[in-house]
């Protein structure tokens, strides 16, 4: 009767909430090259880096609170395949690859619920 | 003291993984990306199977996957008729490589600038990565779907394995074939290993080598079921296969004979591929789980750990589990 070889602990499973690459991972540290462009262009100083962080700040905000105030308001969204579809917007999820909404009017009925995939987005409107 | 294997079971995944493929040694250790029919392929840290991250963007499911030699960049084949390149660092989609059909194979060069694919369009395309509006290098001449396409000898040739029962050796600069090995049935994987020149092809119940160069028969391995996937230890001394049957065999490479026979997977296993290495061997099944296994059972890596009599007796700080349980779904 063979004794089955122990473990320390079993592997880690996936995170329910987000897709992974933990950036504050050594290896992502180490690699990740920052995403200011300001930063990779030679020759540039502090002021310039500056700049170009504080309105991608601000645009970021702006977004934000765009989203927020989209809550609970009719949205009309244009897709690919010159698709036009309307719907009460509910929410996005954390990385902006979902929206949640209801009462999705849609060719062939309304959807009480839906997920619309963002990357199918082309643009969407609404009023504020 | 012969010691059972304890495989260890990464979930995660909701539907069959199909491929998976490691990446090389980096200095932070070694990587493994799997292809599951869910769309949405998994990095793994490679003697733990941690999760890393998983890269979300295919619509359909995806049939290839690989990382490159540093594990920087990840790259996926997909029925959305798809080839996407990945940042493997970050998880984002950096490049999206339309094709007319399903795409079933990617694979990197060594420098990691062309990405080769084939699919379901029978059609080989070499793509410049530095150049990605460009149109891509195609090399037709399979008369049905590509299952695997791999880069060889420096990059100077390509193999190529499809539904048609042939496995071609191609010259990558003529974009013309230099030699065919043609099957009586489908051929279900392939594997290249650079040291030793060896091509490594299954196709039924049978594990085949040859030398990559000449195509000439090395030696063969017979199973008990039909094998879907088999690899070669990096210093050649053994083989691990998986197939319909569930288990996962190990054979000794020199003498072709059986050494030993795991179950485990509750699905017939669609890819094994031995890490970089060869410490551990990595199962991909139908059941929708990877499982880790270790080459040398018993020695402490990874995760596993040995545990000599006089240990069990002594304090020790780390928590030993017994054997796992088996979550049943």
């Amino acid at each position: 009767m063979k004794t089955p070889v122990s473990v320390l602990r079993l592997p880690r499973g996936p995170d329910p909430n987000s897709r992974g690459f933990d950036p504050s991972s050594p290896r992502f540290i180490a690699l990740c090259p920052t995403s200011i462009s300001a930063c990779n262009e030679p020759g540039t100083d502090a002021g310039s880096l500056q700049t170009e962080q504080h309105a991608r700040s601000m645009m970021r905000e702006r977004f934000l609170r765009c989203l927020l105030s989209m809550a609970n308001k009719q949205i009309q969204f244009d897709m690919y395949e010159r698709v036009k579809v309307n719907a009460t917007f509910g929410a996005s999820d954390i990385d902006v690859l979902n929206f949640q909404v209801s009462d999705l009017q849609t060719p062939i009925g309304v959807q009480s619920e839906a997920l619309i995939r963002c990357q199918d987005v082309i643009s969407y409107s609404f009023d504020m | 003291m012969a010691m059972r294997q304890t495989p260890l079971t990464c979930s995660g995944h909701t539907r069959p993984v199909v491929d998976l493929a490691f990446s090389g040694i980096t200095p932070f250790g070694y990587f493994l990306i799997s292809a599951c029919k869910d769309g949405k392929p998994m990095l793994r840290q490679g003697d733990t199977g941690d999760w890393i991250g998983t890269f979300v963007g295919h619509k359909g499911a995806v049939w290839g996957a690989t990382l490159n030699t540093d594990a920087t960049k990840a790259a996926t084949a997909a029925a959305d008729f798809t080839a996407k390149v990945w940042d493997a660092v970050s998880g984002a989609e950096v490049l999206t490589l339309a094709h007319k059909h399903i795409v079933k194979s990617v694979n990197f060069t060594k420098d990691s600038n062309c990405l080769l694919t084939g699919g379901n369009d029978k059609v080989l395309r070499i793509y410049d990565l530095s150049k990605p509006e460009e149109a891509p290098q195609e090399i037709p001449g399979h008369t049905a779907s590509i299952k695997k396409a791999l880069w060889c000898h420096d990059e100077q040739h390509i193999l190529s394995a499809s539904e048609d029962r042939t496995v071609r050796l191609w010259d990558r600069n003529t974009l013309e074939v230099v030699k065919t090995l043609s099957f009586d049935t489908s051929v279900s994987n392939m594997e290249y290993l650079a040291d030793g020149d060896v091509v490594l092809i299954t196709y039924g119940k049978t594990i085949a080598f040859y030398n990559a160069h000449s195509l000439d028969l090395i030696k063969t391995i017979d199973t008990p079921a039909n094998i879907h996937s088999a690899s070669l230890h990096p210093e050649k001394d053994f083989v691990v296969a998986g197939g319909d049957d569930f288990k996962l065999y190990k054979y000794d490479y020199s003498t072709m004979e059986e050494l030993e026979s795991y179950k485990g997977h509750f699905g017939p296993v669609h890819s094994v591929r031995f890490s970089p290495d060869g410490e551990l061997y990595a199962s991909g099944s139908e059941d929708g789980t990877l499982r880790l296994w270790q080459t040398a059972v018993g020695k402490t890596y990874g995760l596993w750990k040995c545990v000599l009599p006089e240990d069990l007796v002594s304090e020790n700080p780390e928590p030993l589990l017994p054997v796992p349980a088996e979550i049943k779904a």
